[in-house]
């Protein structure tokens, strides 16, 4: 009896038969995996940040002075939600935001809402109602001595991560967060002594993870021309 | 091949239906809107200029006395149901679009009747006596083309073979898709002529499964060739009812879930349906039926829709039940394989707007409809009028109008540059009202422009208490630009002066009117 030399049902263990098997446990994977549930953020801001990206169901704090681009970040993280297809909204209690900018820092405004003139005993409830719905919600603290209770704040951040939802505070945030981002101005350039226009910056942004990414990083994000593409 | 077809139409059926309930008086300027949109408008307001697809505020500003009132599709349906009727002594094959519009095969009833042009007349004479005064026919190689056919003037019969050179002068924008008119007209294609000439596969490759069904549209045939002449009898959906339903909320409660049923199953099979049979039978055992058929596939929510159509004609119509319903049956009449939902080209999806659609109107509710906007930009000068604030839910863009004339195409929209326009990135944060500011010279003095739009002197301080440091000495400035806002106008007329000026690493936008400066924007 002549026995095959290279059966066809035996396991071959050559590299199309490891390529077709990894195809295959690809495919019987989970259907996202935890490095997947990240909104990618680009450019140099992206870099900074650990992980390349905001987790879905974390928190973000931003913080900086008036003039010092907390806003224009805040906005770059709204940009990575509306990239990827998904909604995001700003909670701007002043009513202050200007859409433009939003539009300049990469927010496709047809995915984008802005909530203006929210009441300071409202703020938490509204930014709970849009964390249902709406992948990454911008909530300005609103003004004045009192910010946001820890309790509420505490109910936020666990109703972002039972949500799957990214929450940017821009102000005092008086609970945990996953990712804090202080921007620390930076000088404009374009501008001369009744000449030029104003052009563009290097915003100072300092970027404060927790866990495996506790060390602060620093670095400089161009800010204020028209993004690439 | 597709089938020769008669099309009633009875233009802006709304608004006879309304005459015909007294909601409105006869012989005054009519508009039914729907969802603030004009959907219908009277002979009367149309001489006005009132055109489908107007807002409410331009249509009334248009036609002073116009008496605007809300659409009511059962109220249409129930109207519309004595014309249906009456159109049903005629042929059996009776299948309707919509109330005010429908349709049947010709191939009986034209031999009868002898011949197309004579079914047209009879078919018009018994739908103006049913109470459809308006009513035109015209009869076409397919729907489609029956309906323009009954558009361009009554009576309008195409000859065999001749429906494609029928349909070739008419605009894109009849296909009843604005966004693919508006692309095929920026492509060149302004004409259903132009567009059926491209090749089938060159149209599927661009524009997918839906701009095929608009290609097939245009070259005269059906737009979706049926899978399946039989569906098998296992799709069909029936449920009895048990008290006899003789209230149409009840009836039509039954409807809503037997056409989710009838969805649901359908799509088990990879399987659309473009036209169903609605079939009632009362407690004395009569039996009743009648076909509504849709543009592209049935969803749940038309389908629903169309039931409760047909059950408030039914219930409600002078002369229609003898008694309650006790069973109701959907059989899917024609299906088409679905080719599932299409992304849009830039990603977006629609569960993810559906979520966002939800959370958004909740927050409305909690804080006004004023609270919650999405911006459209614009064009403008400063900052704050380059971006309009529209109310979630609102139409973000004006619908645009589609001219229904023969080659007409839609005009392209072409954005104006704007003379003074601030330039360079826009500033994150805008005041309004804007932060009262001072800004002074070497000498003290306020900064001022004359009339020729020169500065007095260079800024060389800039207070305002919502800087940092409450302003400072300015680095940097730019200007100014001058502009002379609304000049036409004595009362709004404004001179305004801007100024880019950093202080330190903070840049904001100045803002000098009438010597009096003011901070306008911050770029944050």
């Amino acid at each position: 009896v002549a026995v095959p030399l290279h059966d066809p049902a035996l396991p071959r263990r050559d590299a199309a038969a490891r390529a077709h098997l990894e195809e295959v446990a690809r495919r019987a994977a989970p259907l996202v995996r935890a490095g997947e549930r990240v909104l990618a953020v680009g450019g140099e801001l992206g870099a900074l940040i650990p992980g390349g990206g905001l987790r879905r169901g974390s928190v973000v704090g931003v913080d900086g002075g008036p003039g010092a681009g907390a806003t224009s970040l805040a906005l770059r993280l709204a940009a990575s939600a509306t990239d990827a297809g998904e909604w995001a909204a700003f909670v701007d209690p002043p009513g202050t935001l200007g859409g433009l900018a939003a539009a300049e820092a990469g927010v496709s405004l047809d995915r984008f809402a802005v909530v203006r003139g929210v009441p300071r005993e409202r703020w938490a409830v509204v930014v709970a109602a849009l964390l249902d719905g709406v992948a990454l919600v911008v909530a300005g603290v609103p003004d004045g001595r009192a910010g946001v209770r820890p309790a509420d704040a505490r109910r936020l951040v666990a109703r972002a991560r039972e949500r799957g939802s990214v929450l940017v505070v821009q102000g005092a945030w008086p609970a945990e967060a996953a990712l804090r981002l202080r921007a620390g101005g930076g000088a404009w350039s374009g501008l001369g002594d009744g000449a030029g226009v104003l052009d563009a910056r290097e915003l100072r942004v300092e970027v404060e993870g927790r866990g495996v990414a506790a060390r602060v990083r620093e670095g400089a994000v161009s800010a204020g021309t028209r993004r690439a593409g | 091949m597709a089938e020769r077809t008669l099309c009633l139409w009875c233009p802006d059926w709304p608004v006879v239906a309304a005459r015909a309930r007294g909601d409105v008086p006869a012989g005054a300027p009519v508009a039914v809107l729907d969802r603030g949109l004009v959907l219908a408008a009277s002979a009367e307001a149309r001489a006005e200029a009132v055109t489908i697809g107007l807002r409410r505020r331009e249509a009334e500003a248009r036609c002073p006395g116009l008496e605007v009132i809300d659409a009511d599709p059962a109220g249409d349906a129930r109207a519309f149901e004595p014309v249906a009727r009456a159109i049903e002594e005629i042929t059996p094959r009776l299948v309707l679009d919509r109330p005010g519009l429908l349709a049947f095969p010709t191939r009986g009833p034209s031999r009868y009747h002898g011949g197309d042009e004579a079914l047209a007349t009879r078919v018009v004479e018994v739908a103006r006596d049913a109470g459809a005064p308006g009513a035109r026919a015209g009869v076409a190689d397919s729907a489609f083309a029956a309906r323009l056919a009954a558009r361009q003037g009554d009576g309008t019969v195409v000859a065999p073979g001749s429906t494609a050179a029928f349909l070739a002068p008419w605009s894109v924008g009849s296909l009843g898709d604005p966004d693919l008119a508006d692309l095929l007209a920026r492509l060149g294609l302004r004409t259903l002529g132009a567009f059926a000439g491209l090749p089938p596969s060159a149209v599927l490759a661009r524009f997918g499964s839906e701009g095929l069904a608009a290609h097939r549209l245009a070259c005269g045939e059906e737009p979706h060739p049926a899978a399946l002449t039989v569906p098998p009898p296992e799709l069909v959906e029936s449920m009895e009812l048990d008290p006899p339903a003789d209230r149409v909320d009840a009836a039509a409660f039954a409807g809503k879930a037997l056409a989710d049923r009838l969805l649901d199953r359908l799509a088990d099979h990879g399987l659309a349906c473009t036209q169903v049979l609605v079939e009632a039978e009362t407690e004395f055992g009569e039996h009743h039926a009648r076909r509504w058929r849709h543009e592209g596939a049935l969803t749940a929510a038309a389908l629903a829709e169309r039931v409760r159509w047909q059950l408030e004609g039914w219930l409600t119509a002078a002369g229609g039940l003898s008694g309650g319903l006790t069973l109701l049956r959907l059989v899917p009449d024609q299906v088409m394989p679905a080719h599932g939902r299409q992304l849009g080209f830039w990603g977006g999806d629609a569960a993810a707007a559906d979520r966002a659609a939800r959370v958004l109107a909740r927050v409305q509710g909690m804080l006004g409809p004023d609270a919650v906007v999405t911006g459209v930009s614009q064009g403008g000068r400063s900052p704050a009028e380059r971006l309009r604030w529209v109310p979630w839910g609102e139409p973000r863009e004006p619908r645009p109008l589609q001219p229904l004339d023969p080659v007409a195409g839609p005009v392209a929209v072409e954005r104006p540059s704007w003379p003074g326009a601030i330039p360079g990135p826009a500033p994150a944060r805008l005041f309004d009202p804007p932060l009262p500011a001072e800004l002074c010279d070497a000498h003290g003095r306020a900064v001022v422009v004359t009339a020729r739009g020169e500065a007095s002197a260079a800024p060389v301080a800039l207070r305002c208490a919502a800087l940092p440091t409450g302003g400072g000495r300015v680095d940097g400035w730019a200007g100014p630009w001058a502009q002379d806002v609304r000049w036409w106008d004595r009362r709004s007329r404004a001179r305004r002066t801007y100024w880019q000026v950093t202080v330190g690493s903070t840049a904001c936008l100045v803002c000098v009117t009438r010597g009096a400066a003011v901070v306008e924007a911050l770029y944050d």
